[in-house]
């Protein structure tokens, strides 16, 4: 009898470029493992304020490391990463609300949508260096994504409503009181409690506490091998 | 053995690369330190262990930020015990509760057997670790070859058996553990207040935030064309890809039937 599937919940923001990683690595494993993916669009200010925590980029030194962790980690995990030239700006003034609203619309009304709108959107900010905050912006994701141009624009029209606002209040407030602090925050739901792990380097740590075999960060199938049985012992 | 950070590179050159790393008797600075000490004689590596001074690192790094939003070269005399700071995420009971559940997966997955202390804040905040980072530095001058077992001595007492680490007994009792008779733990106490250690453990801890370290523990892997910073226990993986190494995950081969 197959098991069923453990639930793991993204929490994400596409400002966040450490979110990237994440995502690309479980939308890796989502078809390997026996898992069901939900992605839950997040706000990351909200955390922010919420914990009390600091963006990395805002304490020097941390700003100067994450540069160089970054340039590492797009050859190491082959995702096509690149700095935008007014980092802070983007980070700082410029941010993620619309287009975080219209992921969460495109959550409620095409979910089957919502991996691929947010990978056209981190692509426009964290590899092309192209803005995310203006419509016309939103809407060329959405429709690199495979959206019709109406679709594309029904969205757009949603993101601006209470309900939809109201809803990325929710998920955000969710991951706080799963005792978030930044993002991507991984919620995997064990038998007898979730088990939240921070950031986007805990992926050998996961398999293990989900007993599932790691493939590696690329997750190389030819090293498939029969998935052990051994229940975890969390 | 020489003594200067360039000559010391250019003795290990022949190895594919020179590995140091800077930790301190701290939280889940336990696991790079154990992962590496694992690996030292599976990959072609020459680990340098550097005890260094956590609370003054943050406290430098918080002083930076401090400095560049008020201007001028204020100084702040470093914390003699404890961690605080502007920015001091131990402050921040979030983290700190996210802190205590990760280390018990880490724990597991690793197979170091960490067990948070009781009194979290109390051990990492009002008890600190200088005396003990002062003995390692101790240790390093005169027996080297014990560091790295006086280490794991110190990460038990703190980590695993929440027992102190900050009395001279305590300290005694972890040498002794390692290995050193009572006679040498009491002469490595004895020299751990000289100036000698004192500048020796400043000077390791400089060199940490020379390097750009904003906390500990951060691991400078000499490649043949500059450094390669890396801080905390989640980076190995990607060191060893940069090193042209194999990562066999958290336990490597070569240990497993002996853990």
């Amino acid at each position: 009898m197959a098991n069923l599937p453990r639930k793991l919940e993204l929490f994400y923001d596409v400002l966040s470029p450490y979110s990237w990683l994440g995502f690309e690595l479980l939308c890796r494993y989502q078809n390997i493992w026996n898992i069901n993916l939900q992605l839950r669009p997040s706000f990351i200010p909200g955390i922010l304020k919420d914990s009390g925590n600091k963006p990395p980029a805002l304490v020097p030194r941390k700003g100067k490391y994450m540069m160089m962790d970054l340039q590492h980690l797009k050859n190491f995990y082959q995702v096509p990463i690149r700095i935008p030239k007014d980092f802070l700006t983007v980070i700082l003034e410029k941010g993620s609300l619309n287009a975080m609203r219209f992921l969460t619309a495109v959550n409620m009304e095409k979910p089957e949508m919502l991996e691929n709108v947010s990978r056209e959107l981190w692509m426009r900010i964290w590899s092309r260096d192209e803005d995310i905050t203006e419509p016309q912006s939103i809407l060329a994701a959405a429709e690199k994504a495979g959206l019709s141009k109406e679709q594309a624009k029904s969205l757009l029209e949603n993101s601006s409503t209470d309900k939809v606002k109201n809803k990325l209040k929710e998920t955000t407030s969710a991951a706080c009181n799963y005792g978030a602090f930044g993002l991507p925050t991984i919620v995997v739901h064990m038998d007898n409690k979730p088990c939240v792990i921070f950031g986007s380097d805990r992926m050998e740590m996961l398999a293990y506490l989900l007993a599932l075999q790691f493939l590696g960060r690329l997750c190389k199938t030819d090293l498939l091998a029969p998935v052990s049985t051994r229940r975890s012992q969390i | 053995m020489p003594s200067s950070e360039d000559q010391e590179f250019s003795c290990f050159k022949p190895l594919s690369t020179v590995l140091k790393s800077l930790h301190t008797a701290h939280r889940r600075f336990g696991l790079p330190w154990q992962i590496l000490c694992r690996y030292q004689n599976i990959w072609n590596i020459s680990l340098q262990l550097r005890p260094s001074f956590l609370a003054a690192i943050i406290m430098d790094s918080d002083m930076e930020e401090y400095r560049e939003k008020v201007g001028g070269d204020q100084r702040i005399q470093v914390p003699t015990k404890g961690i605080y700071g502007f920015n001091s995420y131990l402050e921040k009971l979030r983290k700190q509760e996210y802190m205590k559940n990760e280390l018990q997966y880490l724990g597991k997955f690793c197979q170091v057997p960490i067990e948070i202390p009781r009194d979290l804040r109390g051990v990492l905040i009002d008890k600190g670790s200088l005396n003990a980072m002062r003995f390692l530095t101790s240790v390093h001058i005169e027996y080297p070859e014990m560091l790295e077992k006086v280490s794991r001595e110190l990460w038990m007492r703190i980590w695993s058996r929440d027992e102190d680490i900050t009395e001279p007994w305590s300290i005694q009792a972890a040498a002794e553990e390692a290995g050193f008779s009572r006679k040498q733990a009491m002469s490595l106490l004895k020299k751990s207040s000289t100036e000698e250690v004192k500048n020796k453990l400043r000077e390791n801890t400089n060199t940490a935030y020379k390097y750009g370290a904003f906390g500990l523990p951060t691991i400078v892997a000499h490649m043949d064309t500059k450094p390669c910073v890396f801080f905390s226990s989640d980076r190995i993986e990607l060191l060893a890809h940069l090193l042209g190494e194999q990562w066999q995950g958290p336990v490597p081969q070569a240990l497993k039937g002996k853990l």
